[in-house]
Order: C-alpha cells, then structure tokens, then sequence
C-alpha cells in the first residue's frame, strides 16, 4: 500500500528543534555503532529516513523511538554531523505534540509564551482547588472569585485532562499494536500468547522502566563522559525511584485520610512512615535532578548538548516540587505549634506545581514516562516473539 | 603538388640491385619452429641479395642502428625483414631505411611470424620451406620496388566550422587565435545552440546566454572569423587541406549560394533534447514539464520570492531523473552525463528563489560527478530528498483527486517503501539525444555509431579526428556531455585543424592508383568503382581518359583489376612486383626437406 507522503514534515518537525535533517545521507553509521538496535528495533538511520520523506505516521507510532536512550554514540560517528541522537529526542518532542490531540502539547512545545501562559494557569487552578478544599463556602478567594467555582474548574481540569493522558496513550498503543500487528488474539489467544504477554511485561515494566537494565548496560559508553556519581543512567535511576517514593509517600499520608484511618493512627505509624520513605525519596530525587540540570548546562556529554525550554521546564518543575517539599517539612519542625501562613503558602505552590507535574503529562517531557514502558512491551514482544519462532 | 618522381632506372635491371635480408628470430617465436639458419642460406645466393643475416630482435635499437650502418656501408637500395605483421613493425623499418638515406618505399616486411612460425608450430621443415619462399617472394618485390615520395601539397589556411553553439563559436575563436581563418555556418536564425537559451547554468552560476553573448563579442574582435547565420553546408569536393564548400544562406529574398576554399572541417553539430512520448511518466498532463522546459521557468522567476506554473504557484517539485537514457536494450543506452548535475543544479536555483519549495528527486543513480558533487551536497543541505527507485520499477505519475500530481515511488531507501508524493510540479530530467542531421552525414560521410551520435577514429588517442581526413567533430555531436567539455573537445579540434593545416603543406603515403594514359581507353568502368570518387576523366592528346587524384585516393586498388587494358598501376604494388611476387612463391625451388633443415639442438 503506497503512502502519501507529508511535504511539510521537515518543516513541523524543525519547530521542535531538529538538527540538520537533510545532512543525513542514508549511510548507517548510526545503526552500526547504536548499542540498542537489533533486528527488532532498527533506528536512528530509519527515522531520519523517514522525517526526511515525510511518513509521519510511521514516525510517531513506532516503538524504537522510545526505546533510545539518546547515550548519542551515533552522533559522535555520523560522518555528515547530522545529529542522529538529537533528531531522535526532537522525534520524541514531536511525538508527544502529534500524539496529543488537544493540541496543548504542541502548543507548549512550539511557542514559549503559550508554554509559560499555560503552565501559569495550570499552577493557578490546581492552587486554587486545593485552596478551595480547605476553604468556608463564603470565602473570596482570588479576585472575588466564590470558592465553588475555583473548586469546580480545578475538578474539571483535572478530570479533562486526566482522560486526554489516557487516550493519548491508548492511541498510541493502538497505533503501535497496529504497525507490529499485534492483535487481541496475539496477545491472550493462547496459553502460549499468555507467556509471550506476560514475560514481555516484566520485561517493559520491572526490568527496564524500574530497573532500567539496558540504560545502564548498554548504553554505557566505552569511555563515558560523566564520572559515575553523575552518570546519566544512575542520577535517572535515583530521580525516578526518588519520584516514586515522594508519590507513594503522598498516597499513603492522604491515603489514610481517605479512607478513614483514626486520626491517633495516622499521627503515631502512618505519618512517620510515609515521612521517612519520602525523605528518602526526595533526596534521591533532589540529587538526580540537580545533577542532572548540571549536566545539562554544562553540556557535559553528547546527551547534554542542545536543551530545549521544555527540558529545562521538566527540571525546574521535578526540582521546585523537590525543594518546596523540603521546606514544607523543616517548617514542620520549627517550634511553633502551628504552622505559618507563609508555609501554607508554599505548601499550596509545592502541591500546585506537583499536580501540574503529574497532571500534564501528556503535554511536557514527562509523556516519557507513559510512552516509554508501552513501546518497550511491544519491543519485549517482538523479541518474545521471535524466539518463539526460532525454537519452534 | 609537387610531381612524382618516376624511377624508371630502378627497374631497368632488377638483378642489379643491392638488398639486405634480415631474419629475425623473434625470441624463439619464429627460431623455435623455423630453421633461420636454413632460411639465411637459402637467401645468400638470391638475385640482388647482398645481405642475408639472422638477428635475435630485429627490431630492437641496437639491431636497428647495425642495419642502418650495412645500409650506408654496403650501399643497399632495398632491404627485406622476415618477421612479424607488416602492421607491428613496418613503419620501424620503413624509418630505418629513411634514416640511412634508403627510399623506405624500398622495404618489405615478409609477415613469417604470423603466417608461419605461429601457424605451424607441429611441422618445422614445412614452416621452413614456407618461410624461404615467403622471403623470397618479398625479395622479389622489392627488386622491382620504385622510388616513392609522399605526396605534398599546399594546404588553404581556413577552417569551416558547421555548428554555432558554445563549442563551435569558441572553436572559432581558437581558430582565429591560431592563425586560421574561421568560417561559421550555424542553421538557426540565431547562434548559441542550447546554452545560448539558458540563464544560470552550473558550474558556479554564470549564464549560458551571457557566455554567448560574450563569445560574440570576442568573434566580433576578431577580423578572421565569418559567422553566417540561417546557413547550410551544401556541397563538398576536394580533399582534406583543400576541400571546396558550398554554403547556402537562407535568406528573405531567397536562397543565395556562397562557394569557399577550407582545409579542415570542424563539425560541432550538437544534440537535440530527448522528447518524451504522450503519457510517457504523464508527459502531457498539466504539471510536467521536461528540464529545457523547467529552466526556461526557472530564468523567467524572480530572483527571489515565488515560483509559478502557469499562473499557479509551485510549492512542491519531484524530479524523475534518466528520461530518455539508460533505457536499456533496444533504446538509448547511454547516460547522458550531465542531466544529474543540471537538475541538482537547478534545484539549488529553486531553493534560492523560494527556500521553502519541497524538492524531491527520484533518482535511479546519481551521476554528478568529480566537483559536482559538492552540487548534490549541497542540494542535500538544502532541502532536497533523494528517493532512490529500482531500474525495473520506474516511479508514476498521476493527477490526485483533490488537485496537484502524485508521484507513486518505491523508495529503495525507506526500506524499498511504496509511497506517494503529493507535488505541483513534475521535473523529467531529460536526457540527450542525436540531432537528426541526414543531410550534412551523407554530404561529409560523417561515421555515426550505433547510438546515433558521430564516433571518432580513437575515444583516447584521437578524439575529435574522424576517419574522414581533415573533418573533424566536437562537442554534443560526439557523445552526450557538459558544456565544458565540448568546449575542451572544440579547442582539441582547433588544435588539430592546425596540426594539419599550419605547416603550409600536408604530406599523403604515395602508395595510390596510376593510370598509364597512353594505355587507357577511357573506357570509364573504373571511375563507378572507386569508393572515393578520386577518378575523372580528363582530357589528354585529345582523347577522353581517366585520371586519379592522388591526394584523395586511398590506394585501396579496387579500380585496378577492372580495367580491361590493365593501364591503372597502385604504386608500391604494381602489377609487376606482385606477379613476380606470386611466381616466386609458386615456383620457388625449395631445399629437400631431409638435407637442409637441422632439427633445434635438444
Ligand atoms: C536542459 C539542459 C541544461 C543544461 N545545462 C548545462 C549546464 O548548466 N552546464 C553545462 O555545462 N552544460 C549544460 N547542458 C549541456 C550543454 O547544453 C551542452 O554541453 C552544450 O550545449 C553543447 O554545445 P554544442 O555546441 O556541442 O551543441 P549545441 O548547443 O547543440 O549547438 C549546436 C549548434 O549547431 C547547430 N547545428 C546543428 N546542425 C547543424 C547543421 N547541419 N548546420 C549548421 N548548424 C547546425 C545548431 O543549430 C546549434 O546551434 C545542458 C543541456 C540541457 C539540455
Ligand atoms: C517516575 C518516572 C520517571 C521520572 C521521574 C523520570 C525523570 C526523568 C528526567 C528528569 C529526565 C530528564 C533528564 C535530562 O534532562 O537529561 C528523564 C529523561 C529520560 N528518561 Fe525518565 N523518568 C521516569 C521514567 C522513565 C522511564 C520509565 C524510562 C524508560 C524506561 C525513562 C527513560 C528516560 C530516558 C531515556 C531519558 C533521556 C532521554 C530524553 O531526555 O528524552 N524514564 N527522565
Ligand atoms: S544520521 Fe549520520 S550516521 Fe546515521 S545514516 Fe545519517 S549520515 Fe549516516
Ligand atoms: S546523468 Fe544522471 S539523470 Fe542523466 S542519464 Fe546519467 S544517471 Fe540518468
């Protein structure tokens, strides 16, 4: 089936920052020295190839896009410094844009005043709510505006926003199920299909995203750049951990309020717990995200060359949540009985900017975090798949 | 012309003469299957031989020098060597009798190589006895060979150039600059050729229409060079140094006729461009245009803002590239060299005047060769997209239904990828093909090769000379190529054209046909056979007889064996010399095999 080509790729995928497209000249190189291309994952040469001809589709819905770790090995070798590892990473940007049907992603990405106006009244409305949760019904909160409506706008936001991530993200598996030609039978058809499923999921989801084995195995250069305490797959290691551990210390603090545990309860097991975890949590996360802001603007590596608005944003966010956090907790343990207003102040900023984080998802850098683990289930497939067919 | 001396004393008394007879052994291969020594012997007591000698290599340089000093010292006036092909080593041999003041008409090479040695390597006494009768009938030859002296003749100091585009006007130009005058016939109203119609062309930008221009006004500088315009070869006689040309101009009031001394031809003729068939890669529809044409389109844009067809604007352009060439068996077949370069170069033109044009060119190899490279290059920074297709899957081309072309390709590139390309305008890169030319072939016997274009004597060695003494080809009428290089080939014909023209003379091999006329009896049958036209009659103690010219006779001897009264005689191969020849070797008394030859020590 012949396909109609998208003229203006080129010229789209330019607003997200893309190198020197047309350098490339279809040599290889890349592929050859890629550590993570295989038979089941062809790329970077491929993509160029096809932002070049103009296949959109095939560019945002295949899986090897999100299976680069950008380690930027097939930059250093590409003989015409067509930037192999940073066209994928635009790649990625413009996957998340196309991916995002609301169009917000694509906004944020293309125009810094949309992005800074849209994530401002992000902040806003999620500080609102959260204001407003807490408020007396007769309370003026900003500019006369009555609680309900502050409350009830954060609450459709959020509730917009949350259904956009999750049919983004089944779009995405779809279209990739579709161009791997993995079905529902497939999938569950048999008990043999059950295995491929399941080995290929713990392959995706506990070996790779939460044990990022290949990040750290093969994307290790030879001689890399960064000395190990700042190595790009330790301080990511550290930040996601870190990342969980603050959300799943969050969960279980608000946790037992939610579900009713007796105040005595929560003061004396649960509060200590969920503080320790994410202490722990939060310095890991401080530390990785520093360095890696670090990194960045030292352009220490081939990774850390070219940083975009929404990298330095995907940072500043996962680092102001970090330190307003903190904070918040040494405020806690000043002698005060009660807490300040200025620490509510800055409690309603941490709990703004980290639903915002979450929250938006779909539209900034952390997409990553959704479209990662499902193109690595399809990649884990593939390879199940195979060896399935060679032993057979 | 100077006239031929007729050696009359040399054939007074053939016994008398003094000949040398060498033997060479080749090595061993002509020794090791033939008995040299026998021949030698057999030899000693031949008629007029005063030299019968072996030699290990005859030709080599001391060999040749020991020849030159028995000539000189012995007094030879002929001299034999039984070797390889006269085609090897005549000319050698005919320089060493020149060298030591012999007539090198004098010479005769017995082929004992070729015709024997190699040819009977299983029988030796055989291949002996063969050999002594070969070089004695090359003795006999030469007993009755006259003395002969090339042909000279005053050559006219003009050249006609037939052809006004980039390579024949400069060719003027050096013409002119040589000392040559310089005759222009260019058919068209105007001259220029193809790079006269066109604006930037590669390399760099320059245009084709100011180089002419400039050409033109150099041509203008110079006094010795005519340029007619709307004006035909028509009629050619003479030989090459002094050909008569017949030029008609074609004019408002008629025809009128002009009538010129020249002494070489320079035919630079050029090419036409390929016209694809209706419907060939939709070829007709709206939209697709051939690369003449898209240049044309181009020089008429504005140097920067926005490219339009027809009316419409161009936002989109896909290349086909190879139209008309490399078509395979049965169609042309050669490449024609310089449409890669011309339509990455005119890409790069488009970029310069709208950058935001998409370009995609579908190409099946891309030929932009030595410096042009760095064109494709740079077409590649600038946007353009190669799509590489298979040779048996050429790309199509059809109208989309919401407006505009698609191109359907599958791109070996994109993992041999089916797709379509949604474009404005459809570019086919058109190649090169022959200008039909009849007339002007048949008129100059102009050799064309199979693909239609004029084929010189030597790709390599003789580039611009054709089998046709004194006319010359250059440029696109050769062969497809850039403009540059039909001008190198226009200067090589400028530099050959002086070659034989500058000299003042030229000198012919007298080796032509005789007509005795006190035996013609004008009977005429020759003068249908000569493939040169050389014969005529004239007029001589009042009777009709025939006449050959020596300066255009080739001595091929078709004419002699038809005449009735035997009066035509090729020099250097007369009737004579050749029945001796002839009798020696049927005659020729051969040693018995048993007593004279040795068999090879073993
Ligand atoms: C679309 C296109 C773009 C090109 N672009 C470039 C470029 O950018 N750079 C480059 O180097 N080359 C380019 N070329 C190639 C270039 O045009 C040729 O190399 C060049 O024109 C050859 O010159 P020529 O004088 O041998 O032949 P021509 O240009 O064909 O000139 C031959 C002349 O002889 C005349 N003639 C023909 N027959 C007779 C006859 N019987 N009697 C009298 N006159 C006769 C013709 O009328 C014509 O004027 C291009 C060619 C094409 C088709
Ligand atoms: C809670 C989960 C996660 C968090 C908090 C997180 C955090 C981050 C951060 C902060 C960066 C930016 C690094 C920089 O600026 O250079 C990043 C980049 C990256 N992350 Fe994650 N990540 C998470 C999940 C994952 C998962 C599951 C994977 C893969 C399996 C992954 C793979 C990557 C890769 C390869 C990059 C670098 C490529 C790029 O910048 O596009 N991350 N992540
Ligand atoms: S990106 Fe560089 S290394 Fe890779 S195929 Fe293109 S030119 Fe070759
Ligand atoms: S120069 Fe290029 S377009 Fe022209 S025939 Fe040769 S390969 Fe084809």
């Amino acid at each position: 089936m012949a396909t109609m080509v998208n003229p203006n790729l080129i010229t789209d995928l330019q607003k997200f920052g893309a190198p020197d497209i047309n350098a490339c000249y279809s040599c290889g190189n890349c592929t050859a020295i890629c550590p993570l291309a295989d038979n089941d994952a062809t790329f970077p040469r491929r993509f160029i190839r096809l932002a070049q001809v103009g296949l959109t589709d095939e560019l945002v819905t295949s899986k090897e896009l999100w299976t680069c770790y950008q380690c930027g090995m097939c930059t250093a070798r590409c003989p015409q410094e067509a930037d192999p590892a940073e066209f994928m990473a635009t790649a990625r940007r413009y996957a998340i844009a196309k991916l995002d049907k609301s169009g917000v992603a694509r906004a944020m990405y293309t125009s810094p005043v949309a992005a800074a106006v849209i994530s401002l009244l992000g902040v806003l409305v999620f500080g609102g709510f959260f204001a407003s949760v807490k408020a007396a019904p007769a309370d003026r909160l900003v500019f006369g505006v009555p609680y309900e409506w502050i409350h009830l706008v954060g609450l459709v936001v959020m509730i917009l926003v949350a259904l956009v991530a999750v049919v983004n993200l089944a779009m995405m598996a779809r279209a990739t199920a579709k161009r791997e030609g993995v079905t529902g039978k497939s999938l569950f058809g048999s008990k043999q299909a059950w295995g491929r499923t399941l080995r290929a999921l713990w392959s995706a989801i506990g070996v790779e995203s939460l044990g990022q084995k290949r990040y750290r195995e093969d994307c290790a250069d030879d001689q890399p750049a960064e000395p190990l305490y700042r190595r790009r797959w330790l301080i990511h290691f550290l930040t996601l951990w870190g990342f969980l551990a603050l959300f799943a210390a969050t969960l279980i603090h608000y946790g037992g309020d939610i579900i009713g545990v007796p105040e005595s309860v929560a003061e004396s097991v649960i509060s200590p717990i969920a503080r320790v975890i994410g202490t722990i949590g939060g310095l890991a996360m401080m530390y990785g995200v520093t360095w890696f802001g670090i990194n960045r603007y030292q352009k220490v590596s081939a990774a850390a060359q070219h940083t975009s608005l929404s990298d330095w944003m995907f940072l500043g966010m996962l680092w102001l949540t970090g330190l307003t956090g903190f904070i918040i907790e040494v405020s806690l343990y000043l002698p005060q009985a009660h807490p300040q207003p200025w620490a509510y102040v800055l409690f309603l900023v941490h709990v703004a900017i980290a639903m915002e984080l979450v929250l938006f998802m779909p539209f900034t850098k952390f997409a990553h975090v959704m479209y990662r683990p499902v193109a690595l289930f399809f990649y884990a497939l593939s390879r199940e798949s195979h060896k399935q067919l060679q032993s057979a | 012309m100077t006239e031929q001396k007729p050696a009359e004393e040399a054939k007074a008394n053939p016994e008398d003469r003094r000949i040398g007879v060498y033997i060479c052994h080749c090595g061993g291969n002509i020794s090791d299957y033939v008995d040299v020594e026998a021949v030698r012997d057999a030899l000693v007591d031949e008629p007029g031989v005063v030299v019968s000698t072996t030699e290990l290599f005859a030709c080599s340089d001391g060999t040749q020098h020991d020849m030159i000093d028995a000539i000189k010292a012995k007094g030879l006036d002929g001299l034999v060597v039984a070797s390889c092909s006269p085609k090897l080593h005549q000319v050698t041999f005919r320089n060493v009798a020149n060298r030591a003041g012999m007539n090198p008409y004098a010479y005769t090479q017995a082929n004992v190589r070729e015709q024997a040695s190699w040819a009977h390597q299983h029988d030796r006494a055989g291949a002996t006895e063969k050999v002594i009768g070969l070089v004695r009938s090359a003795v006999a030859k030469t007993r009755l060979s006259d003395e002969l002296h090339p042909l000279r003749f005053d050559t006219v100091q003009r050249s006609l150039v037939v052809g006004g585009g980039i390579t024949g006007l400069r060719a003027a130009i050096g013409l002119a600059d040589i000392g040559l005058e310089a005759v222009v016939v260019e058919k068209a109203p105007e001259v220029g050729g193809w790079m006269g119609r066109f604006g930037a062309s590669f390399p760099s930008e320059a245009s084709g229409k100011d180089q002419i221009a400039s050409l033109m006004a150099q041509i203008k500088d110079r006094r010795d060079i005519t340029v007619y315009t709307s004006a035909e070869l028509t009629s050619k006689a003479g030989t090459f140094g002094n050909y008569t040309v017949g030029i008609t101009l074609h004019r408002d009031g008629g025809d009128k006729e002009l009538s010129l001394d020249v002494g070489s031809i320079v035919v630079a003729t050029g090419f036409d461009s390929y016209n694809p068939d209706d419907g060939e890669y939709g070829y007709g529809m709206d939209g697709v245009v051939t690369l003449p044409e898209f240049k044309e389109l181009i020089d008429t844009a504005p140097a920067v803002g926005k490219l339009s067809y027809q009316g419409r604007p161009v936002r989109s352009v896909a290349y086909i590239y190879c139209v008309g060439s490399r078509q395979g068996a049965g169609g042309n077949e050669y490449c024609s060299k310089f449409c890669c370069t011309s339509a990455i170069h005119s890409s790069l033109l488009v970029n310069k005047i709208d950058p935001s044009i998409r370009q995609f060119h579908l190409y099946r190899d891309i030929r932009a060769y030595g410096k042009f490279e760095l064109e494709y290059g740079a077409s590649r920074g600038a946007g353009s997209t190669y799509l590489k297709f298979a040779d048996d899957a050429p790309p199509t081309v059809e109208k989309l239904p919401k407006g505009g072309l698609g191109v359907t390709v599958t791109d070996l590139l994109t993992a041999s990828r089916e797709v379509i390309l949604p474009v404005d305008l459809v570019v086919l890169v058109t190649g090169m093909v022959p200008r039909q030319n009849k007339s002007l072939i048949d008129l100059l016997k102009l050799p064309v090769g199979t693909d239609g274009f004029f084929n010189e004597i030597h790709p390599k060695l003789r580039p611009v000379e054709t089998v046709v003494d004194g006319v010359m080809i250059a440029g696109c009428c050769q062969a497809p190529r850039t403009a540059a290089e039909s001008v190198q080939a226009g200067l090589a014909a400028v530099a050959q054209s002086a070659a034989l023209l500058k000299k003042g003379y030229a000198e012919l091999e007298p080796l032509v046909a005789k007509i005795d006329p006190d035996k013609c009896v004008g009977s005429g049958e020759c003068l249908s056979v000569c493939p040169y036209e050389s014969i005529t009659m004239i007029e001589w103690d009042g009777r009709q007889i025939a006449s050959v010219d020596p300066s255009t006779c080739k001595g091929c001897g078709g004419c002699v064996p038809l005449c009735g009264v035997d009066a035509i005689d090729l020099l250097g191969y007369t009737d004579a010399q050749m029945r001796s020849a002839i009798e020696e070797l049927i005659s020729a008394e051969a040693p018995t095999k048993a007593e004279a030859v040795k068999e090879p020590v073993s």
